[in-house]
């Protein structure tokens, strides 16, 4: 029943503008894979092109073998869940979900049995004889993901389906998608702006910006070691800085940055460092101290807010603006002077790039 | 998106807009015949049925008359029309359902009703001059596009900007004329060229108002018809096709045409 | 103060309406009843002349087919403009909106000049060798329905236009996702979407056909007589205006029973509206 989707080398355009440039994809039998990215980056337009709703300028879509590149929408049999629901507004929620079986040529009986149980599935039985306008959101999106999987299509695809709850439903709806996503075991893209989202969802994640994939990999990695500056900022390193190893002894290396400040930091931590590095760090990864007699970077403290957990400073260092957490017990003021120190487990090193 | 449409279908819409546009073509044609009668396509080419058209008194006469009916009655409909507009968006609560349903009579009633009730319950009962019935039958027809128009640039209008420059010591009126209008120009500009137009073009109130020393240029073609078969009518069919591409341009450049299938 | 706002704005254009137009048609309907041989007499003769009852089927009758053909040739057309891409979408619906800004006296002039004893058709037909003596096609309600049919059809282009492309794109694509080939998609999902547009339409055309007068009268005369250019002669030709006044009142009885009902049916209908 399930397939595995691939993307081999799409570009796509809109008139004369790239919107995607030589993006491959594949995403396995059963897996669940989320492209996610700011507005503009890619992600509806992979989505679009794979539903068949635009043509690529250049690639191929294969879907369990099966060359879709060029079969129009309908003959292409894969389950798509809107960000506004699409729910027929004349037709009633068992004809909405009923209306992909009778494309197929099922009905009566058969028909009647096979919506019934998918509406029992989403919960939603009751209200089989309701018009879409009489539902609540939620409803609605229950029912488009009915509508989507009693074809049992071989691929699901859901294009921002969250984005019109509220925060409450959202996260219950996202943990009913996946189990129904699990259950049924259909290899699905699931399209997001949303980080917390898509990593509490996926199998794996594909971070898109600018029609390019920046990096696939599971949420936990994504997260932990990302592959490069953009990625990083993405999920939420603030502070990038660049760095040269001047010493390397054994287990540790002492590296510099802008204005000679020297920084020692355990291999154990970061496994092998280049000679040129990126030193990626969260707000957490930087902790605000005014021992003086720490190692860290100096900075003189500038705005303070209240995080609830922290308080987060904007600091001026010779590196530039950063920005660094620091403890509850002792509230630092403007214009102090203060040293950042790195927390290993909070920072990675990326290789070196134009930042 | 993928736009397959039956070839069947495309062949038929072919059709469609030749025989919308095939017709203004002939007459087109005819106009430019240098013959005494009318016929297509042209014999010869001339611009003889032109200068016709201002040899005779009647037509001439007529299309000042027409003019000047389209507009006055277009300002009357501007003037009240905008504040009803305005009124209707930003009051709407404080006013009654009724209200929306009295301005909507000058497209229900027939205008032929309009005409008539305008002759016989104005002009002739109350002994009123009938340029008079005729020109605020003319504002009483174009008001609702008026209303219409200004009603669709209202809808896309921030009435918090309004609010805005009340609370920086603006007082109301001042602001209608220098916030507000300023900001549905466009409307009032399409809103003028559709009324005028419609005026200019209107048969079906005119012809009830119209008789001995008052008629408007359609009343006139239409008795010319009855009792000439020359290209006098095709020609002036031409110029009033002339000024339909102009209220076209100044509608394309204010509201856009695709307003018009709204 | 606010409340008084509202009103000062709306009040020209209510005495506008009441006085150039409620009074006086209001004035016209109540002169039906008032007739010295009773209030339903105007009524009762109306009906019983068999001249005045065939113009008013034969009214009934051209409207209903000028607005059958213009639903089918306007949803179809329309249907294709609104997939048409966005410059030859453009280039069409300016080549609708031109007749449609062109007066009535000249698209009906055109059909004149057309279906004349000389006209075009004629003289074609004539040439491919069809015919042998020119036919008669003016003054018949054929001749009627085809010029009316040329005055309403862009407006129903538009209308459908404006309907069709306020069905939401999601929709047509989810049908397609869900397997629906596009005639499928066009008759399950389009066409139930724009039933509400689609009634819209058709009393616009229903309603400008009935009430129509430059047409009829030029294509028709005095052979194919319709209720407006029935109305017309009694007023100005006869001078009998109680009769002119009983056509006016059916007219708008008609007109305003017929917008009333199809409002009514179109609100129902429409599943987007709440």
């Amino acid at each position: 029943m399930t397939q595995s989707l691939t993307l081999d080398s799409i570009s796509a355009h809109y008139g004369s503008t790239q919107v995607l440039e030589n993006l491959s994809l594949a995403v396995g039998e059963g897996e669940l894979v989320s492209l996610l990215g700011a507005s503009g980056c890619g992600k509806t337009t992979t989505l679009r092109l794979v539903a068949g709703f635009l043509q690529p300028t250049s690639g191929t879509i294969t879907l369990g073998g099966r060359d879709l590149t060029r079969l129009p929408p309908h003959q292409r049999d894969i389950g798509l869940v809107f960000q506004n629901y699409a729910l027929f507004p004349h037709l009633s929620v068992a004809d909405n979900v009923g209306f992909g079986l009778k494309q197929r040529g099922i009905s009566g009986d058969a028909k009647t049995k096979r919506v019934g149980a998918m509406l029992d599935r989403v919960g939603l039985a009751h209200l089989a004889d309701r018009l879409p306008a009489a539902l609540s959101g939620g409803q609605k999106q229950r029912v488009a993901l009915a509508r989507a999987l009693v074809i049992e299509p071989p691929l699901l695809m859901f294009d921002e389906p969250l984005s019109n709850l509220d925060a409450k439903l959202r996260i219950d709806m996202r943990v009913e998608i996946r189990q129904l996503q699990r259950a049924n075991g259909t290899t699905s893209v699931y399209v997001t702006h949303d980080q917390e989202e898509a990593f509490s969802i996926s199998d794996r994640v594909a971070i898109m910006h600018a029609g390019r994939i920046m990096q696939l990999d599971t949420p936990e990695i994504l997260y932990q070691r990302p592959a490069n500056a953009f990625v990083a900022r993405f999920v939420g390193f603030e502070n990038l800085i660049a760095m040269k190893v001047v010493e390397r002894d054994g287990a540790k290396i002492t590296a510099e940055m802008a204005g000679g400040i020297r920084l020692t930091l355990p291999l154990e931590q970061f496994g092998a460092i280049p000679d040129s590095f990126i030193l990626a760090c969260r707000a957490d990864g930087l902790q605000v101290t005014d021992n003086a007699a720490m190692e860290g970077i100096p900075a003189t403290l500038g705005l303070r807010t209240y995080l609830g957990r922290a308080y987060q400073y904007q600091a001026e260092t010779p590196a530039g603006a950063l920005i660094a957490n620091g403890p509850l017990t002792r509230p630092l003021d403007a214009g102090v002077t203060a040293k950042l120190v790195p927390v290993p487990e909070q920072c990675t090193i990326l290789a070196p790039e134009a930042v | 998106m993928t736009r397959n449409i039956h070839p069947l279908l495309i062949a038929g819409t072919v059709l469609v807009f030749m025989f919308l546009v095939g017709p203004l073509i002939i007459v087109l044609g005819a106009a430019l015949s240098d013959t005494t009668y009318l016929t297509f396509p042209p014999q010869g080419l001339s611009l003889r049925w032109f200068e016709n058209i201002f040899q005779i008194d009647a037509f001439r006469r007529t299309i000042f008359t027409s003019l000047q009916i389209a507009l006055l009655s277009t300002v009357i409909a501007l003037i009240i029309g905008i504040p009803a507009a305005y009124a209707l968006n930003r009051h709407r609560i404080q006013l009654p359902g009724w209200l929306s349903t009295l301005f909507i009579l000058p497209v229900l009633v027939p205008e032929l009703v309009l005409g008539f009730s305008l002759l016989k319950n104005l002009a002739v009962q109350f002994n009123s001059p009938i340029y008079l019935s005729l020109l605020f039958g003319h504002s009483l027809i174009v008001l609702p596009y008026v209303i219409r128009v200004i009603s669709a640039s209202l809808a896309s209008f921030d009435f918090s900007i309004e609010e805005a420059a009340i609370s920086l010591g603006s007082p109301p009126l001042k602001t209608f004329f220098t916030i507000l209008l300023p900001n549905v120009r466009s409307g009032v500009i399409a809103a003028f060229i559709l009324a005028f137009i419609t005026s200019i073009n209107d048969v079906s109130i005119s012809i009830f108002l119209t008789g001995p020393g008052l008629s408007t240029l359609p009343i006139q073609l239409l008795a010319h018809m009855e009792q000439f078969f020359d290209p006098t009518v095709a020609s002036v069919s031409v110029l009033l096709m002339l000024l339909t591409v102009a209220v076209m341009a100044v509608v394309e450049r204010t509201l856009g045409l695709t307003f018009l299938a709204k | 103060m606010k409340r008084f706002a509202g009103w000062t704005l709306a009040f020209p254009a209510t005495l506008l309406i009441v006085v150039f137009l409620v009074l006086p048609v209001l004035a016209t309907i109540w002169t039906t009843f008032t007739t010295p041989a009773g209030p339903f007499a105007t009524y009762l003769s109306f009906f019983g002349s068999s001249f005045r009852r065939t113009v008013l089927f034969r009214t009934i009758q051209v409207s209903l087919a000028v607005t059958a053909i213009a639903l089918v040739v306007g949803i179809l057309t329309a249907y294709v403009v609104s997939r048409a891409p966005g410059w030859l979408k453009s280039i069409l619906i300016i080549a609708a909106v031109f007749p449609l800004l062109t007066g009535v006296v000249v698209r009906s002039f055109a059909w004149l000049i057309i279906l004349g004893k000389n006209g075009i058709l004629n003289s074609t037909l004539l040439k491919l060798g069809l015919i042998s003596e020119p036919i008669t096609m003016l003054y018949t309600q054929g001749a009627v329905i085809v010029a009316m049919v040329y005055l309403f059809v862009p407006l129903m282009i538009l209308t459908l236009v404006g309907v069709l492309e306020s069905i939401p794109d999601d929709l047509i694509q989810a049908s397609a996702s869900l397997g629906a080939k596009p005639s499928a998609t066009f008759m399950q999902v389009t066409f139930p979407l724009a039933v509400p547009g689609l009634i819209v339409g058709a009393v616009l055309v229903f309603a400008g056909s009935f009430t129509s007068y430059a047409t009829p009268q030029l294509l028709g005369g005095e052979q194919v007589m319709m209720m407006g250019t029935l109305m017309y002669q009694q007023a100005m030709v006869t001078f009998d205006w109680v009769a002119a006044s009983t056509i006016a009142a059916v007219m708008v009885v008609i007109t305003i029973a017929i917008v009333a009902a199809m409002n009514a049916v179109a609100r129902r209908l429409n599943p987007m509206a709440t």
